[in-house]
């Protein structure tokens, strides 16, 4: 049974009461819809993530064997030197994006302008354009599974923080607020009784003086 | 009914905390909410895109998803296409409503659903949860919910 708020009983109580309850009833209509969001959102997540690793593990294949192969070809020292003077600093462009309030963060490979290797393209064989295509499409991927597994984890945070929430107004405040309005309404309803049974009595009691 | 317990006054203070506490979530849930909408054709200029929020929060758009948007409508069009896209949420657990405050919207909803729109009442339609989910697969950066208090009926006779 839903406890009773310790409050005085008078009307004014009742009136704050009910502007209470009514609080209460729309933040909890805000926070199961956030936390339909929010679930549909991890799910998607966790959908996308399974997929992303999957994609991540053949890019990292990919990108292995075809390097391997290029090394073979031209040899180990040879392809080193050619890697070591295309070497270039990866940017990632990152900022945050909010999903119902929860800040998740949105990662984004910068792509070089105008396709350039920075290899020599007339001493190095396909073998090696092959090695560099599929190397940048795994760190396509490692980028897009880092985004993904952190917002997962944000979110599945937020959902239970938010359950939790739901949980305390759906079975603890709300409750304890429509039995204390009950109650309230109740005794109001037995003082009017009783006022009226004195009412009539004293009429009674002038009506048997004036007899 | 009767009382079973009284609470103590150090529960009424808990309590008198959810209640400011529960306002605090309702300001939460619409702080990725922007201040100002900003137009596809003024963000692809941008180095990095993003909005402010009315949190002061900056909302950063993926590039790849503005090239996408500026891919499936005309060249004109990207001057008249807010960003983000609002989804409003108002009660109904199977349906969400989108704002749209043009043409270029509902082509845009259109096209990623692959399949015609219209108006529920004006500026307003209405799309069901699996095709929120597309959408957001497809928009994950270029939209953003509102969480309105109003029941779904309210939302329908707006």
């Amino acid at each position: 049974m839903a406890q009773l708020i310790k409050v005085r009983p008078t009307k004014i109580e009742l009136v704050k009461l009910k502007r209470r309850l009514k609080l209460s009833q729309r933040v909890q209509k805000i926070v199961k819809d956030r936390l339909s969001i929010l679930t549909m959102e991890f799910l998607q997540a966790a959908r996308e993530t399974v997929n992303a690793k999957k994609r991540t593990i053949d890019a990292m294949s990919e990108a292995y064997k075809a390097m391997t192969i290029a090394s073979g070809y031209h040899g180990y020292v040879a392809l080193q030197k050619e890697l070591v003077a295309s070497e270039a600093d990866i940017t990632v462009t990152a900022g945050p994006r909010s999903v119902a309030g929860v800040r998740l963060p949105s990662l984004e490979l910068n792509e070089p302008s105008g396709g350039l290797r920075g290899y020599n393209l007339t001493q190095t064989s396909s073998l090696v354009d092959s090695a560099s295509d599929t190397s940048r499409e795994a760190l396509r991927a490692i980028i897009e599974l880092a985004e993904l597994q952190r917002g997962l984890e944000l979110l599945g945070g937020e959902i239970n923080r938010t359950k939790r929430i739901t949980n305390a107004l759906e079975y603890i405040l709300i409750p304890s607020l429509q039995a204390t309005i009950r109650f309230l309404a109740m005794k109001f309803e037995e003082r009017d009784r009783e006022e009226k049974a004195r009412l009539k009595r004293v009429k009674v009691l002038l009506a048997r003086k004036k007899d | 009914m009767c009382p079973q317990t009284i609470r103590e006054d150090a529960e009424s203070r808990y309590e008198r905390f959810l209640e400011a506490y529960l306002s605090t979530e309702l300001r939460l849930v619409n702080s990725g909410l922007p201040r100002a909408r900003r137009t596809l054709a003024e963000l692809l200029l941008e180095e990095h895109p993003s909005v402010r929020c009315s949190d002061g929060s900056d909302q950063a758009f993926k590039r790849s998803e503005l090239q996408f948007l500026s891919g499936i409508i005309e060249e004109s069009e990207a001057a008249e296409l807010p960003l983000p896209i609002l989804i409003e949420l108002a009660g109904d657990e199977h349906e969400a409503t989108v704002l749209c405050s043009g043409e270029v919207e509902l082509k845009v909803l259109s096209r990623i659903l692959n399949m015609p729109l219209r108006y529920e009442s004006p500026g307003r339609v209405r799309i069901y949860k699996p095709q929120l989910s597309v959408v957001r697969r497809k928009l994950r950066t270029t939209t953003q919910y509102a969480f309105s208090a109003r029941t779904g009926d309210e939302a329908r006779l707006r």
